[in-house]
């Protein structure tokens, strides 16, 4: 086992129990305290990468939706390359998310249950249980709407995680144990073809983030080396984009082939 | 490590695959037998065992998780390596489970599972 990767309806959860599995496991914890790395390594102020963990980008909003999708490939690059090393307990960064089809990943999703949840909000944030349960049914909300909008991917669709664990049924400590216990199944172990599965997201991540950084409309794929960029332009801009990305892509170390793949904008072709 | 030969035996519906790993893997002294049909494969076996199996998943009559799981009854010691053109974390995460030593994707370079025979080896002859 290597990697676990630990979400939670409950931020306060999601945190605590992250920290005590890689005590118990003696691995290496990752999540926001990376976000001051990522944002060095990028340029970009560290807030905003907070911020764009938490909000979606909306025309009221200071952060356009370009940007906000940049900062997230920053993040989503950083730590898909941390990934790449054994023994992590993943939280807070979203690699639930992103992290699709890496068989020794082991997704866990921890429900706070309506008692434990609510008596952990309230006494973390100093409220009362009225306003802590009002506060988690709000959070709740406003990550699945960030989860939908960011990786096309409901966060609280229970279906799409390896671990389901109620705090309501089984308190925090036997879930610590669960989750280490699971470990020692062997088919969360590393094997050839997850590691190529990971490299090739982590691949195509730094591409992402690449190309984000000056266009919009990007999807990337990678398989040994070679990336294929699925865009859109007008008939005037294709071939300018293609020898942009073509450009930047190839620039990505690690990137041995790009292929561009460009579908028409009928928005700017009718223009 | 022990300078005697791997017995490394190959199962594939393709014939190319056995035909492009066998001069690839004897080039370092090991000696592979390649199969195009599992029944046959498992006949050979059960007659003389060999150190590592390497099996596609999808083949006709008999599919490769159905190999692993008669290797491994017949030689517990035997390393099953898994290659498959219809990889999923699905599929992976079985083999596994039921004991392969580890799971490749279609198409990879002959010096791939050059490195994980080595890692096999590694285990039977440590």
């Amino acid at each position: 086992m290597s990697i676990f990767i630990i979400s939670s309806d409950a931020r306060e959860i999601e945190e605590n129990i992250a920290k005590k599995v890689a005590e118990a496991m003696g691995y290496k914890l990752l999540n926001r305290d990376i976000l001051a790395t990522v944002a060095a390594n990028y340029q970009i102020d560290t807030d905003k990468l907070s911020e764009a963990m938490k909000t979606t980008p909306s025309l009221f909003k200071k952060l356009p939706s370009r940007q906000w999708r940049y900062y997230l490939a920053c993040i989503e690059a950083d730590v898909l390359e941390k990934l790449m090393a054994d023994n992590i307990v993943c939280q807070g960064l979203a690699a639930h998310l992103y992290v699709t089809d890496v068989s020794h990943a082991m997704k866990v999703r921890v429900l706070s249950g309506n008692r434990q949840g609510i008596q952990t909000v309230a006494e973390k944030r100093g409220i009362s249980l009225q306003r802590a349960e009002k506060w988690l049914a709000s959070e709740l909300l406003q990550r699945k709407k960030w989860s939908l909008t960011a990786y096309n991917y409901d966060e609280t669709d229970l279906t799409r995680y390896d671990l389901v664990i109620n705090l309501d049924q089984i308190d925090p400590a036997e879930a610590v144990k669960t989750i280490t216990g699971a470990a020692e199944y062997r088919k969360f172990q590393v094997m050839t073809y997850s590691m190529k599965c990971l490299s090739d997201l982590a691949l195509a991540a730094k591409v992402n983030g690449a190309l984000l950084k000056s266009m919009a409309d990007i999807r990337v794929q990678a398989r040994d080396g070679s990336v294929v960029v699925l865009t859109r332009a007008s008939s005037r801009q294709k071939r300018k984009k293609i020898e942009t990305i073509k450009a930047l892509a190839g620039g990505v170390e690690g990137v041995s082939y790009v292929e561009v793949h460009v579908k028409k904008n009928i928005l700017k072709e009718t223009n | 490590m022990s300078d005697q030969p791997l017995k490394i035996m190959v199962i594939d519906d393709e014939n190319i695959v056995g035909k492009r790993l066998k001069p690839a893997l004897e080039k370092t002294g090991d000696i592979v037998e390649t199969f195009e049909e599992g029944e046959k494969a498992l006949a050979r076996f059960a007659e003389d065992p060999f150190d590592i199996v390497v099996t596609d998943i999808r083949m006709e009559k008999i599919d490769g998780i159905e190999i692993l799981e008669q290797i491994l009854a017949l030689s517990g010691r035997t390393k099953v390596i898994i290659i498959t053109g219809y990889a999923t974390v699905e599929i992976a995460r079985e083999a596994l489970s039921k004991g392969a030593f580890d799971f490749i994707a279609k198409p990879f370079k002959p010096s791939d599972l050059r490195a994980i025979i080595e890692r096999a080896s590694k285990e039977l002859r440590p």
